[in-house]
Protein backbone atom coordinates (compact mmCIF):
# COMPACT_ATOMS: atom_id res chain seq x y z
CA UNK A 1 0.00 0.00 0.00
CA UNK A 2 1.63 3.23 -1.03
CA UNK A 3 0.08 7.10 -0.82
CA UNK A 4 1.78 9.53 -2.99
CA UNK A 5 0.01 13.63 -2.02
CA UNK A 6 1.53 16.78 -2.96
CA UNK A 7 0.44 20.06 -1.20
CA UNK A 8 1.29 22.92 -2.55
CA UNK A 9 -0.04 26.94 -2.54
CA UNK A 10 1.75 29.87 -1.09
CA UNK A 11 3.92 30.66 1.90
CA UNK A 12 2.09 30.96 4.89
CA UNK A 13 -1.10 28.95 3.47
CA UNK A 14 0.61 26.19 5.98
CA UNK A 15 0.92 23.49 3.20
CA UNK A 16 3.89 22.25 4.34
CA UNK A 17 1.73 21.96 8.00
CA UNK A 18 -0.67 19.83 6.73
CA UNK A 19 2.06 17.69 5.04
CA UNK A 20 3.96 17.53 8.33
CA UNK A 21 0.69 16.26 10.09
CA UNK A 22 -0.19 13.77 7.77
CA UNK A 23 3.57 12.21 8.14
CA UNK A 24 3.16 12.24 11.81
CA UNK A 25 -0.02 10.37 11.70
CA UNK A 26 1.45 7.93 9.02
CA UNK A 27 4.72 7.30 11.03
CA UNK A 28 2.22 6.54 14.52
CA UNK A 29 1.10 3.23 12.45
CA UNK A 30 4.74 2.30 11.47
CA UNK A 31 4.44 3.30 8.13
CA UNK A 32 7.89 4.99 6.09
CA UNK A 33 7.07 8.82 5.56
CA UNK A 34 9.28 11.24 3.19
CA UNK A 35 8.24 14.77 2.71
CA UNK A 36 9.97 16.78 0.79
CA UNK A 37 9.62 20.32 0.76
CA UNK A 38 10.41 22.78 -2.02
CA UNK A 39 9.99 27.18 -0.53
CA UNK A 40 10.95 29.98 -2.53
CA UNK A 41 13.34 32.35 -1.19
CA UNK A 42 10.99 34.37 0.08
CA UNK A 43 9.37 34.42 3.68
CA UNK A 44 5.84 34.82 2.65
CA UNK A 45 4.17 35.04 -0.87
CA UNK A 46 6.24 32.41 -2.72
CA UNK A 47 5.55 28.91 -4.09
CA UNK A 48 5.58 26.33 -1.50
CA UNK A 49 4.64 23.10 -1.82
CA UNK A 50 5.68 19.81 -0.23
CA UNK A 51 5.48 16.11 -1.65
CA UNK A 52 4.79 12.95 0.54
CA UNK A 53 5.46 9.57 -0.19
CA UNK A 54 3.50 7.36 3.01
CA UNK A 55 4.33 3.77 2.13
CA UNK A 56 5.64 0.24 3.73
CA UNK A 57 8.76 0.06 2.09
CA UNK A 58 11.46 3.67 1.60
CA UNK A 59 10.49 4.57 -1.99
CA UNK A 60 11.36 7.89 -4.33
CA UNK A 61 11.07 11.16 -2.39
CA UNK A 62 10.41 12.54 -5.69
CA UNK A 63 7.40 11.39 -7.09
CA UNK A 64 6.10 11.18 -11.22
CA UNK A 65 2.51 11.70 -10.62
CA UNK A 66 0.16 11.86 -7.24
CA UNK A 67 -3.18 9.71 -5.79
CA UNK A 68 -3.93 13.47 -4.11
CA UNK A 69 -3.02 16.68 -5.08
CA UNK A 70 -4.53 19.92 -3.06
CA UNK A 71 -3.94 23.12 -4.82
CA UNK A 72 -4.41 26.17 -2.58
CA UNK A 73 -3.92 29.27 -5.26
CA UNK A 74 -3.97 29.25 -9.42
CA UNK A 75 -0.50 28.98 -9.86
CA UNK A 76 0.00 25.53 -8.26
CA UNK A 77 -3.55 24.79 -10.53
CA UNK A 78 -1.55 25.16 -12.88
CA UNK A 79 1.33 23.68 -12.64
CA UNK A 80 -0.31 20.43 -10.84
CA UNK A 81 -3.54 19.35 -12.70
CA UNK A 82 -1.52 17.40 -15.27
CA UNK A 83 0.08 15.50 -12.14
CA UNK A 84 -2.74 13.88 -10.59
CA UNK A 85 -2.58 9.86 -11.59
CA UNK A 86 -5.57 8.93 -13.52
CA UNK A 87 -8.26 7.97 -11.13
CA UNK A 88 -6.91 10.18 -8.55
CA UNK A 89 -7.88 13.48 -6.48
CA UNK A 90 -7.03 16.79 -7.27
CA UNK A 91 -8.96 19.01 -4.47
CA UNK A 92 -9.24 22.76 -5.72
CA UNK A 93 -9.33 25.78 -2.61
CA UNK A 94 -12.40 27.30 -4.77
CA UNK A 95 -11.82 30.20 -2.56
CA UNK A 96 -9.08 31.36 -4.36
CA UNK A 97 -9.18 29.23 -7.31
CA UNK A 98 -11.69 30.03 -10.33
CA UNK A 99 -10.44 28.05 -12.78
CA UNK A 100 -12.07 24.77 -13.60
CA UNK A 101 -9.91 21.51 -14.50
CA UNK A 102 -9.77 20.18 -18.04
CA UNK A 103 -8.95 16.50 -16.81
CA UNK A 104 -11.93 14.14 -16.67
CA UNK A 105 -10.32 11.78 -15.60
CA UNK A 106 -9.72 11.97 -12.37
CA UNK A 107 -11.98 13.05 -9.40
CA UNK A 108 -12.31 16.95 -8.40
CA UNK A 109 -13.30 18.13 -5.23
CA UNK A 110 -13.71 22.20 -5.65
CA UNK A 111 -14.23 23.80 -1.79
CA UNK A 112 -14.37 27.27 -0.37
CA UNK A 113 -11.90 26.67 2.23
CA UNK A 114 -11.83 29.97 3.49
CA UNK A 115 -15.77 30.00 3.71
CA UNK A 116 -16.05 26.95 5.37
CA UNK A 117 -13.38 27.41 7.78
CA UNK A 118 -15.08 31.42 8.62
CA UNK A 119 -18.55 29.62 8.69
CA UNK A 120 -17.15 27.13 11.81
CA UNK A 121 -14.34 27.99 13.09
CA UNK A 122 -11.90 31.44 11.99
CA UNK A 123 -10.54 32.01 8.44
CA UNK A 124 -7.21 31.25 9.63
CA UNK A 125 -8.14 27.62 9.76
CA UNK A 126 -8.52 27.22 6.37
CA UNK A 127 -5.71 24.64 6.17
CA UNK A 128 -7.85 22.17 8.69
CA UNK A 129 -10.27 22.27 6.23
CA UNK A 130 -8.13 21.45 3.30
CA UNK A 131 -6.38 18.84 5.03
CA UNK A 132 -9.53 17.00 5.95
CA UNK A 133 -10.50 16.91 2.73
CA UNK A 134 -7.73 15.03 1.83
CA UNK A 135 -7.42 12.75 4.52
CA UNK A 136 -10.79 11.77 3.38
CA UNK A 137 -8.74 10.24 0.01
CA UNK A 138 -6.79 8.77 1.96
CA UNK A 139 -6.57 4.99 2.57
CA UNK A 140 -3.74 4.99 5.38
CA UNK A 141 -4.31 7.77 7.90
CA UNK A 142 -8.59 8.34 8.87
CA UNK A 143 -10.27 11.35 10.41
CA UNK A 144 -9.58 9.87 13.73
CA UNK A 145 -5.58 9.92 13.07
CA UNK A 146 -5.45 13.42 11.78
CA UNK A 147 -7.86 14.57 15.01
CA UNK A 148 -4.83 13.29 17.17
CA UNK A 149 -2.62 14.84 15.57
CA UNK A 150 -4.07 18.53 15.82
CA UNK A 151 -4.93 17.53 19.57
CA UNK A 152 -0.84 16.80 20.30
CA UNK A 153 0.52 19.37 17.69
CA UNK A 154 -1.61 22.89 18.88
CA UNK A 155 -2.11 25.11 21.12
CA UNK A 156 -4.63 23.63 23.67
CA UNK A 157 -6.83 26.83 23.29
CA UNK A 158 -6.93 26.24 19.43
CA UNK A 159 -7.27 22.58 19.20
CA UNK A 160 -11.47 22.56 19.48
CA UNK A 161 -11.83 25.67 16.35
CA UNK A 162 -9.17 23.52 14.32
CA UNK A 163 -10.92 20.43 14.79
CA UNK A 164 -14.11 21.47 13.71
CA UNK A 165 -12.61 22.85 10.37
CA UNK A 166 -11.08 19.26 9.96
CA UNK A 167 -14.33 17.89 10.67
CA UNK A 168 -16.06 20.51 7.93
CA UNK A 169 -13.19 19.33 5.00
CA UNK A 170 -13.70 15.49 5.99
CA UNK A 171 -17.29 15.68 5.47
CA UNK A 172 -17.42 18.35 2.66
CA UNK A 173 -18.94 16.14 0.05
CA UNK A 174 -21.86 14.73 2.13
CA UNK A 175 -23.06 18.17 2.58
CA UNK B 1 16.80 1.02 19.85
CA UNK B 2 15.45 4.08 20.41
CA UNK B 3 12.16 5.34 19.28
CA UNK B 4 11.63 6.38 15.57
CA UNK B 5 11.07 10.60 15.16
CA UNK B 6 9.96 12.50 12.16
CA UNK B 7 12.96 14.32 11.55
CA UNK B 8 14.90 16.87 9.33
CA UNK B 9 17.74 15.24 7.20
CA UNK B 10 20.25 18.38 8.54
CA UNK B 11 18.56 18.67 11.95
CA UNK B 12 18.69 14.93 12.61
CA UNK B 13 22.47 14.59 11.35
CA UNK B 14 22.85 17.50 14.55
CA UNK B 15 21.22 15.69 16.67
CA UNK B 16 22.63 12.58 16.26
CA UNK B 17 26.41 14.46 15.54
CA UNK B 18 25.87 15.72 19.72
CA UNK B 19 24.81 12.32 20.70
CA UNK B 20 28.05 11.02 19.53
CA UNK B 21 30.00 13.53 21.40
CA UNK B 22 30.50 15.99 18.96
CA UNK B 23 30.52 19.45 21.52
CA UNK B 24 31.88 21.67 18.81
CA UNK B 25 30.41 23.16 15.96
CA UNK B 26 31.87 26.02 13.84
CA UNK B 27 30.17 27.13 10.76
CA UNK B 28 28.89 30.08 8.69
CA UNK B 29 25.43 29.87 7.43
CA UNK B 30 24.61 29.29 4.22
CA UNK B 31 21.32 27.48 2.56
CA UNK B 32 21.05 24.58 2.55
CA UNK B 33 23.02 23.77 5.49
CA UNK B 34 21.73 26.31 7.55
CA UNK B 35 19.59 23.84 10.16
CA UNK B 36 22.52 22.43 11.60
CA UNK B 37 24.35 25.55 12.73
CA UNK B 38 20.67 26.85 14.04
CA UNK B 39 20.40 23.56 15.88
CA UNK B 40 23.46 23.46 17.23
CA UNK B 41 23.05 27.08 18.50
CA UNK B 42 19.93 26.45 19.91
CA UNK B 43 21.27 23.52 21.83
CA UNK B 44 24.36 24.84 22.99
CA UNK B 45 23.51 26.05 26.14
CA UNK B 46 21.30 22.67 27.32
CA UNK B 47 23.89 20.47 25.93
CA UNK B 48 27.05 22.45 27.46
CA UNK B 49 28.54 22.61 23.69
CA UNK B 50 30.39 25.36 21.94
CA UNK B 51 29.24 26.78 19.11
CA UNK B 52 30.57 29.82 17.13
CA UNK B 53 29.61 31.54 14.08
CA UNK B 54 32.59 32.21 12.44
CA UNK B 55 33.06 35.33 10.22
CA UNK B 56 33.75 33.05 7.25
CA UNK B 57 34.15 29.26 6.35
CA UNK B 58 38.29 29.68 6.17
CA UNK B 59 37.91 30.76 9.88
CA UNK B 60 35.31 27.89 10.41
CA UNK B 61 37.06 25.20 8.84
CA UNK B 62 40.19 26.22 10.74
CA UNK B 63 38.75 26.48 13.89
CA UNK B 64 38.04 22.95 13.31
CA UNK B 65 41.28 21.68 12.75
CA UNK B 66 42.39 23.62 16.28
CA UNK B 67 39.71 21.29 18.22
CA UNK B 68 40.57 18.17 16.39
CA UNK B 69 44.18 18.89 17.03
CA UNK B 70 43.37 18.48 21.09
CA UNK B 71 41.78 15.43 20.12
CA UNK B 72 37.91 16.58 20.46
CA UNK B 73 35.19 15.64 18.05
CA UNK B 74 34.50 18.65 16.30
CA UNK B 75 32.76 19.33 13.26
CA UNK B 76 31.11 21.91 10.79
CA UNK B 77 28.93 22.18 7.72
CA UNK B 78 28.20 24.26 4.81
CA UNK B 79 27.63 23.95 0.98
CA UNK B 80 30.10 24.18 -1.78
CA UNK B 81 30.41 27.60 -1.86
CA UNK B 82 31.76 27.39 2.02
CA UNK B 83 33.39 24.67 1.07
CA UNK B 84 35.81 25.98 -1.77
CA UNK B 85 36.88 28.51 1.08
CA UNK B 86 37.63 25.55 3.52
CA UNK B 87 39.51 23.50 0.76
CA UNK B 88 42.78 25.47 2.23
CA UNK B 89 42.13 23.70 5.64
CA UNK B 90 40.82 20.33 4.39
CA UNK B 91 44.49 20.11 2.55
CA UNK B 92 46.06 21.19 5.66
CA UNK B 93 43.98 18.74 7.83
CA UNK B 94 44.94 15.73 6.13
CA UNK B 95 48.24 16.89 5.76
CA UNK B 96 48.29 17.06 10.08
CA UNK B 97 46.27 13.94 9.92
CA UNK B 98 43.90 15.58 11.30
CA UNK B 99 40.09 13.81 12.45
CA UNK B 100 37.67 16.50 11.59
CA UNK B 101 33.93 16.11 10.23
CA UNK B 102 32.57 18.54 7.37
CA UNK B 103 29.18 17.99 5.67
CA UNK B 104 29.06 19.38 2.19
CA UNK B 105 25.00 19.69 1.65
CA UNK B 106 25.62 20.49 -1.98
CA UNK B 107 23.99 23.23 -4.18
CA UNK B 108 23.91 23.53 -7.99
CA UNK B 109 27.18 25.30 -8.92
CA UNK B 110 29.30 26.85 -10.10
CA UNK B 111 29.46 29.69 -8.14
CA UNK B 112 26.68 31.21 -6.27
CA UNK B 113 24.51 28.95 -8.00
CA UNK B 114 21.20 27.99 -6.45
CA UNK B 115 19.50 26.50 -3.25
CA UNK B 116 18.42 23.08 -4.09
CA UNK B 117 19.65 19.70 -4.22
CA UNK B 118 23.18 18.93 -6.83
CA UNK B 119 25.61 16.39 -7.01
CA UNK B 120 27.70 18.84 -8.50
CA UNK B 121 30.67 18.67 -5.69
CA UNK B 122 32.08 14.87 -6.60
CA UNK B 123 34.66 16.26 -8.41
CA UNK B 124 35.42 18.48 -5.32
CA UNK B 125 34.81 16.23 -2.54
CA UNK B 126 36.87 12.79 -3.69
CA UNK B 127 39.71 14.65 -5.72
CA UNK B 128 40.96 17.33 -3.60
CA UNK B 129 39.84 20.53 -3.77
CA UNK B 130 42.80 21.85 -1.99
CA UNK B 131 46.38 21.56 -2.69
CA UNK B 132 48.42 18.70 -2.74
CA UNK B 133 48.50 14.47 -2.72
CA UNK B 134 45.58 13.82 -0.20
CA UNK B 135 42.38 12.30 0.43
CA UNK B 136 39.33 12.01 2.42
CA UNK B 137 36.75 9.89 2.75
CA UNK B 138 33.24 10.82 1.45
CA UNK B 139 29.98 9.06 2.60
CA UNK B 140 27.04 9.90 0.32
CA UNK B 141 23.85 9.03 2.47
CA UNK B 142 20.29 8.07 0.72
CA UNK B 143 18.26 8.57 3.68
CA UNK B 144 17.25 10.38 6.74
CA UNK B 145 17.98 7.46 8.66
CA UNK B 146 21.25 6.82 7.07
CA UNK B 147 22.31 10.71 7.32
CA UNK B 148 21.95 10.24 11.02
CA UNK B 149 23.71 7.10 10.97
CA UNK B 150 26.78 8.48 9.38
CA UNK B 151 27.54 11.01 12.02
CA UNK B 152 29.14 8.51 14.84
CA UNK B 153 30.38 6.89 11.95
CA UNK B 154 31.70 9.70 10.07
CA UNK B 155 33.64 10.31 13.37
CA UNK B 156 35.06 6.31 14.22
CA UNK B 157 36.34 6.64 10.78
CA UNK B 158 37.99 9.94 11.59
CA UNK B 159 39.75 9.16 14.37
CA UNK B 160 40.38 5.60 12.94
CA UNK B 161 42.31 6.88 10.43
CA UNK B 162 43.48 10.13 11.53
CA UNK B 163 41.75 11.82 8.33
CA UNK B 164 38.91 14.26 7.51
CA UNK B 165 35.83 12.71 6.64
CA UNK B 166 33.33 14.60 4.42
CA UNK B 167 29.42 13.73 4.46
CA UNK B 168 27.76 14.40 1.09
CA UNK B 169 24.76 15.43 1.77
CA UNK B 170 22.63 17.88 -1.40
CA UNK B 171 19.93 19.75 -0.43
CA UNK B 172 17.01 17.79 -0.81
CA UNK B 173 18.38 15.10 1.59
CA UNK B 174 18.70 18.14 3.99
CA UNK B 175 15.38 19.84 3.75
CA UNK B 176 13.44 16.19 3.49
CA UNK B 177 11.76 14.85 6.67
CA UNK B 178 11.34 11.08 7.17
CA UNK B 179 11.19 8.72 10.20
CA UNK B 180 14.86 8.00 11.86
CA UNK B 181 15.71 5.85 14.78
CA UNK B 182 18.64 8.11 16.54
CA UNK B 183 21.93 7.26 17.96
CA UNK B 184 22.36 6.23 21.35
CA UNK B 185 24.73 8.90 23.57
CA UNK B 186 28.06 8.56 23.76
CA UNK B 187 30.91 10.50 24.91
CA UNK B 188 33.65 10.49 22.22
CA UNK B 189 36.72 9.53 22.94
CA UNK B 190 38.96 9.16 25.53
CA UNK B 191 42.42 11.37 26.27
CA UNK B 192 43.91 10.62 22.67
CA UNK B 193 47.60 10.06 23.31
CA UNK B 194 49.12 12.04 20.06
CA UNK B 195 46.44 15.27 20.78
CA UNK B 196 47.87 18.64 21.72
CA UNK B 197 46.14 19.32 24.54
CA UNK B 198 48.28 20.06 27.25
CA UNK B 199 52.10 17.78 27.75
CA UNK B 200 50.38 16.95 31.60
CA UNK B 201 51.73 13.55 32.32
CA UNK B 202 52.97 12.64 29.12
CA UNK B 203 55.91 14.16 26.62
CA UNK B 204 55.32 17.12 24.74
CA UNK B 205 53.39 16.30 21.01
CA UNK B 206 54.34 18.18 18.05
CA UNK B 207 51.28 18.37 14.84
CA UNK B 208 53.23 19.97 11.89
CA UNK B 209 52.82 19.75 8.12
CA UNK B 210 56.22 21.85 7.44
CA UNK B 211 58.55 20.36 5.19
CA UNK B 212 62.10 19.86 6.11
CA UNK B 213 63.61 18.68 2.43
CA UNK B 214 62.40 16.65 -0.26
CA UNK B 215 63.61 13.25 0.63
CA UNK B 216 62.28 13.79 4.53
CA UNK B 217 58.89 15.23 2.76
CA UNK B 218 58.56 12.66 0.48
CA UNK B 219 58.69 9.99 3.21
CA UNK B 220 56.11 12.11 4.90
CA UNK B 221 53.72 12.24 1.72
CA UNK B 222 54.54 8.26 1.27
CA UNK B 223 53.10 7.72 4.58
CA UNK B 224 50.29 9.21 3.90
CA UNK B 225 49.94 7.17 0.74
CA UNK B 226 50.12 4.70 2.52
CA UNK B 227 47.02 5.31 5.07
CA UNK B 228 45.13 6.31 1.91
CA UNK B 229 46.05 2.63 -0.15
CA UNK B 230 44.83 1.21 3.65
CA UNK B 231 41.88 2.87 3.41
CA UNK B 232 40.96 2.51 -0.29
CA UNK B 233 41.77 -1.75 0.78
CA UNK B 234 39.35 -1.77 3.95
CA UNK B 235 36.33 1.23 3.34
CA UNK B 236 34.88 0.64 0.37
CA UNK B 237 30.91 0.51 1.18
CA UNK B 238 28.52 0.29 -1.14
CA UNK B 239 24.85 -1.15 -1.62
CA UNK B 240 23.60 -3.41 -4.53
CA UNK B 241 20.80 -4.52 -5.81
CA UNK B 242 19.77 -7.48 -8.60
CA UNK B 243 23.12 -7.11 -10.35
CA UNK B 244 23.84 -10.62 -11.11
CA UNK B 245 20.71 -11.36 -13.76
CA UNK B 246 21.04 -7.73 -14.77
CA UNK B 247 21.75 -6.63 -18.05
CA UNK B 248 21.95 -2.91 -17.59
CA UNK B 249 23.24 -1.61 -14.15
CA UNK B 250 21.94 1.86 -12.93
CA UNK B 251 24.64 3.60 -10.83
CA UNK B 252 23.54 6.41 -8.85
CA UNK B 253 24.66 7.80 -5.24
CA UNK B 254 23.02 10.03 -1.96
CA UNK B 255 19.32 10.53 -2.10
CA UNK B 256 19.21 10.48 -5.97
CA UNK B 257 19.87 7.20 -5.77
CA UNK B 258 16.10 6.23 -4.59
CA UNK B 259 15.07 7.90 -7.84
CA UNK B 260 17.02 5.39 -9.56
CA UNK B 261 15.82 2.63 -7.64
CA UNK B 262 12.08 3.56 -8.51
CA UNK B 263 12.97 3.24 -12.48
CA UNK B 264 14.48 -0.34 -11.66
CA UNK B 265 11.60 -1.31 -10.03
CA UNK B 266 9.47 -0.16 -12.97
CA UNK B 267 11.64 -2.23 -15.25
CA UNK B 268 11.97 -5.08 -13.62
CA UNK B 269 8.16 -4.74 -13.93
CA UNK B 270 8.42 -4.23 -17.41
CA UNK B 271 10.47 -7.60 -17.43
CA UNK B 272 13.84 -5.75 -17.81
CA UNK B 273 16.53 -7.13 -16.01
CA UNK B 274 17.55 -4.10 -14.48
CA UNK B 275 19.86 -3.88 -11.31
CA UNK B 276 21.56 -0.99 -9.12
CA UNK B 277 25.00 -0.14 -7.49
CA UNK B 278 24.74 2.67 -5.04
CA UNK B 279 28.39 3.90 -3.94
CA UNK B 280 28.27 4.95 -0.43
CA UNK B 281 32.00 5.86 -0.25
CA UNK B 282 32.21 8.18 -2.95
CA UNK B 283 35.95 8.11 -1.70
CA UNK B 284 37.33 5.23 -1.79
CA UNK B 285 35.33 4.17 -4.81
CA UNK B 286 33.89 1.00 -4.37
CA UNK B 287 35.67 -0.38 -6.96
CA UNK B 288 34.82 -4.04 -5.68
CA UNK B 289 31.31 -3.34 -6.13
CA UNK B 290 32.40 -3.67 -10.16
CA UNK B 291 34.84 -6.13 -9.96
CA UNK B 292 32.81 -9.55 -11.10
CA UNK B 293 30.70 -7.96 -13.55
CA UNK B 294 31.16 -9.16 -16.95
CA UNK B 295 29.23 -8.51 -19.98
CA UNK B 296 26.97 -5.65 -18.50
CA UNK B 297 25.92 -2.31 -19.28
CA UNK B 298 26.40 0.58 -16.94
CA UNK B 299 24.00 3.38 -16.90
CA UNK B 300 25.38 6.09 -14.63
CA UNK B 301 23.02 8.69 -13.73
CA UNK B 302 24.00 11.74 -11.55
CA UNK B 303 22.85 15.40 -10.58
CA UNK B 304 25.59 16.53 -12.63
CA UNK B 305 27.23 17.17 -15.68
CA UNK B 306 28.75 14.07 -15.37
CA UNK B 307 31.40 13.32 -12.54
CA UNK B 308 31.15 10.07 -10.72
CA UNK B 309 30.75 8.30 -14.54
CA UNK B 310 34.90 9.08 -14.73
CA UNK B 311 35.21 6.60 -11.70
CA UNK B 312 32.83 3.97 -12.71
CA UNK B 313 34.88 3.98 -16.58
CA UNK B 314 37.87 3.16 -14.13
CA UNK B 315 36.30 0.89 -12.44
CA UNK B 316 34.77 -1.84 -14.95
CA UNK B 317 36.55 -3.53 -17.82
CA UNK B 318 34.85 -2.09 -20.75
CA UNK B 319 34.41 1.67 -20.26
CA UNK B 320 32.61 2.00 -23.61
CA UNK B 321 29.61 0.15 -22.07
CA UNK B 322 29.00 3.02 -19.70
CA UNK B 323 26.31 5.69 -20.21
CA UNK B 324 26.09 9.10 -18.63
CA UNK B 325 22.38 11.03 -18.33
CA UNK B 326 22.55 13.92 -15.78
CA UNK B 327 20.66 16.82 -14.80
CA UNK B 328 21.83 20.30 -13.98
CA UNK B 329 20.26 23.22 -12.24
CA UNK B 330 19.03 21.77 -9.43
CA UNK B 331 16.27 19.91 -11.72
CA UNK B 332 15.89 16.57 -10.97
CA UNK B 333 13.79 13.77 -13.17
CA UNK B 334 11.16 11.83 -11.64
CA UNK B 335 11.20 7.85 -11.38
CA UNK B 336 9.23 8.08 -14.74
CA UNK B 337 11.67 10.46 -16.45
CA UNK B 338 14.41 7.90 -15.72
CA UNK B 339 12.79 5.28 -16.53
CA UNK B 340 12.53 6.61 -20.13
CA UNK B 341 15.55 7.65 -20.65
CA UNK B 342 16.72 4.00 -19.64
CA UNK B 343 14.67 2.90 -22.59
CA UNK B 344 15.85 5.53 -24.92
CA UNK B 345 19.17 4.51 -24.16
CA UNK B 346 18.86 0.48 -24.40
CA UNK B 347 15.97 -0.73 -25.71
CA UNK B 348 15.97 0.26 -29.24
Amino acid sequence: MKSEIIFSGIGGQGTILMGKMVCTAASKKGLNVTLSPAYGQEKRGGRASCQVVISEEMGSPIISEADTILVMDEKSFDDYEGKVKAGGTLIVNSSMINKKPNRTDIKVMEIPFTEIATEVATARSANMVALGAVVKTLHIVDLDDAKAVVAAKMKPALVEANIKALEAGYHFDER
Amino acid sequence: MGEKVFMQGNEAFAESAIRSGCKFFFGYPITPSSEMPEYYAKKAPEEGLTFIQAETEVAAFNMIAGVAATGKRGMTATSGPGFSLGCEAMSYMSAASLPSVVVDVMRPGPADGEILGSQGDYFQLTKGGGHGDYRTIVLAPYSVQEYADFAPLAFELAEKYLNPVVVASDGTLAKMMENVVLPERTSGPERQPWAVDGAKGRPHNDITTCGDGPEQWEAFNLRLQAKYQNIRDNEQRWEEYQTEDADVIIVAFGVYSRVAMAAMKMAREKGLKVGLIRPITLWPFPVKAFENLENKDFFVTELNSGQMVEDVKLAVKDKDRVEFYGRLGGMIPTPVELFNKLCELYMK
